[in-house]
């Protein structure tokens, strides 16, 4: 079941009196329970389509579906709803809040989610569990190992249970060995609970947990991907049926 | 729920700490002031509030209590013939000099009565009778003389406008707004030590109203018969006798000025820690977005950060104030802290906190979730 499309996606920032094309026509889709690595080397638009996937920020143009929702790009209100619902993000830094303890951290979560109370204290240590932190849940982040944060952070995006996970690097700030523990523990908990997993990375270990790796140059994915999508969609026009959201929008940060 | 505002507010605890102190110290600053102006102006009116005087008949435009002029001491038959009124005196309250042991001379403001039990005043009696006024050439003085005229005792002799007084009891609290002792003596005692200005003169009468009467309509009937006087309710006198020295004096600018500035430090404190405070925390804030949090989780964890400096900084404000009490009693300056004045610091407090936060709130609402994803 596909949970991610990007149709033709391009983003486009104005610097000055320029205009600067960050992603040209950029197609992907992710099922649920896969996981796709996407690489690339900076300044090739990695974050830029992680930021448009995970709706922090809205396509210049094309066509974004976020678990059966399309992103309409001029309701800007309705996005921290879809991230809400949808999205579950690890990022690069952590971005624990230092003043909360481990269960904390993931109960918080919860509670912008809309989850309260006593059903959110047990998601979060369900999470903990999960991530094999139980024993760790009222340390607070500077207690706490790079790796040990990183599954916090790990746990905080399983909670709620958002169908849509994506990394930023996850296992930049970690050494090799932690690194492919937390990969191995990400994937396996991704495959168990049928979560889409989409990891923008530089480290070569995340082919191996990957079942699918696009590569991303000068803001566009590798042809077979694009073409794939892309070929869907003119299948779809061919077949009379409209694209449900204009192809162009402006673009807007959130 | 997890209560990510006070844990956040309570992590850094140098910096709430820093924030609490400027709040602190507005709040101290403006019950201080305020405090001791209220403590100021209740001596403008203490002895008003104290006679127990339904109404004042007093010479035309009198600006204050302190402040007497004379008219003629036939007046009071007029006011007892008013029907309604069920006990009327004269009271004559004159500036006198005192010449001291030292050789030097001071001031004392004379309440001069021939009743003063009907009137209930001196209000704190600390020694004497106040029956035996009438007997001699005798005076009760205030206990704050000793700080102007030095110690004095019951017993001992003090000359006033040239002649002998024996000092005969002792009274506690009576003090001008100027801080003149207050002495009391017989009424016709006072007319004798200055007779070219008092004599057949008196400069107030006292009217007690009999039970049931219309104190409005007593009032208009006194006017329309004493047409060269004015008079007033207790409460109407003492507002014009405390308004007096209000717009008089540069004393209730200054009051509102410190107060401004006090409450101006204290958002200026408030508001740039906890400005600083965002720019610290904005990857946090960042995260709030980027989790499906909005503006207004955020603007929620502000407030509610604010609130909790402003009710912290309250507290400990007051305390401070409480504190300072005794100190200025022993200069014999009043701090009045009322219930009343106490809501409404407490409430400007956290209103002046919130004012602060909406500068963070201005830069909460631009934060770009996508910084989350920057090192």
């Amino acid at each position: 079941m596909r949970v991610l499309e990007a149709m033709d996606v391009t983003k486009d920032y104005e610097e000055g009196h320029e205009r600067v094309a960050v992603l040209h026509g950029v197609s992907l889709a992710l099922e649920r329970g896969e996981i796709v690595a996407l690489e690339g080397p900076s300044g090739s638009g990695k974050t830029t389509l992680l930021s448009i996937l995970g709706c922090i920020l809205t396509a210049s143009s094309g066509r974004v579906v976020v678990d059966g929702e399309p992103v309409d790009p001029a309701n800007r209100s309705r996005l921290p709803e879809i991230r809400r619902r949808s999205i579950g993000f690890v990022f690069q830094q952590f971005n624990l809040f230092p003043s909360l303890t481990a269960v904390e951290n993931v109960e918080y979560a919860l509670n912008v989610k809309g989850a309260k109370g006593a059903a959110a204290r047990s998601e979060a240590e369900r999470v903990l569990d999960a991530v094999g932190l139980s024993d760790r849940r009222d340390f607070l982040p500077r207690d706490l190992s790079g790796g040990q944060k990183q599954r916090i952070a790990i746990a905080r995006a399983l909670a709620g249970r958002a169908p849509i996970l994506l990394a930023d690097e996850p296992t930049a700030n970690l050494d090799s060995h932690i690194g492919a523990q937390i990969l191995e523990m990400f994937r396996s908990l991704a495959k168990k609970e049928n979560r889409a997993l989409f990891i923008v990375t530089h480290d070569p270990k995340v082919r191996s947990i990957s079942d699918r790796v696009l590569q991303i140059r000068d803001g566009r994915v590798a042809a077979g991907e694009s073409e794939t999508v892309g070929a869907a969609l003119a299948a779809a026009r061919g077949r009379g049926q409209a694209p449900p959201l204009p192809m162009t929008r402006s673009s807007a940060a959130l | 729920m997890v209560d990510l505002a006070t844990k956040s507010l309570l992590h850094d605890r140098l910096r709430f700490l820093i924030t609490v102190s400027g709040v602190a110290f507005a709040v101290t600053l403006v019950f201080v002031q305020v405090g001791l102006f209220l403590g100021l102006l209740d001596n403008a009116s203490v002895t008003i509030e104290h006679i127990s005087a339904d109404l004042w008949v007093t010479s035309r435009n009198t600006p204050n209590v302190d402040f007497a002029h004379t008219f003629p001491e036939t007046a009071v038959q007029r006011v007892r013939s008013v029907p309604g009124v069920a006990a009327a005196d004269n009271l004559i309250v004159w500036f006198m000099t005192v010449n001291l042991p030292s050789g030097a001379q001071e001031g004392t403001l004379a309440y001069a009565l021939s009743d003063f039990r009907r009137w209930n005043i001196p209000w704190n009696v600390e020694s004497g009778d106040v029956d035996d006024l009438k007997r001699g050439q005798y005076l009760f003085l205030d206990g704050s003389a000793v700080k102007r005229y030095g110690p004095f005792a019951v017993g001992e002799y003090r000359e006033i406008l040239g002649q002998r007084m024996k000092i005969i009891g002792r009274t506690r609290d009576a003090l001008s707004f100027t801080t003149t002792p207050i002495s009391f003596l017989d009424f016709d005692r006072a007319q004798k030590l200055s007779p070219d200005l008092l004599k057949n003169r008196t400069t107030y009468v006292l009217v007690k109203l009999a039970p049931g009467a219309d104190a409005a309509a007593v009032k208009a009937e006194i006017a329309r018969r004493l047409p060269y006087n004015d008079v007033y309710t207790k409460k109407e006198w003492a507002a014009r006798s405390r308004r007096y020295w209000v717009q008089s004096t540069g004393i209730g600018l200054n009051m509102y000025i410190t107060v401004f500035l006090g409450c101006l430090v204290g958002i200026v404190v408030v508001a740039q820690t906890l400005y600083t405070s965002t720019m610290e925390h904005i990857k946090e804030f960042g995260t709030v977005k980027a989790i499906g949090g909005g503006n207004l989780d955020i603007y929620r964890i502000l407030g509610k950060q604010a609130t909790i400096a402003g009710v912290a900084g309250f507290v400990l404000g007051a305390l401070m104030a409480f504190a300072l009490r005794p100190a200025i009693a022993k200069i014999d300056l009043k701090l009045i802290i009322t219930p009343v004045f106490a809501a409404i610091v407490f409430a400007g407090s956290v209103v002046m906190c919130l004012a602060a936060a909406m500068i963070s709130f201005r830069k909460v609402a631009s934060i770009d979730p996508a910084l989350v994803f920057r090192a």
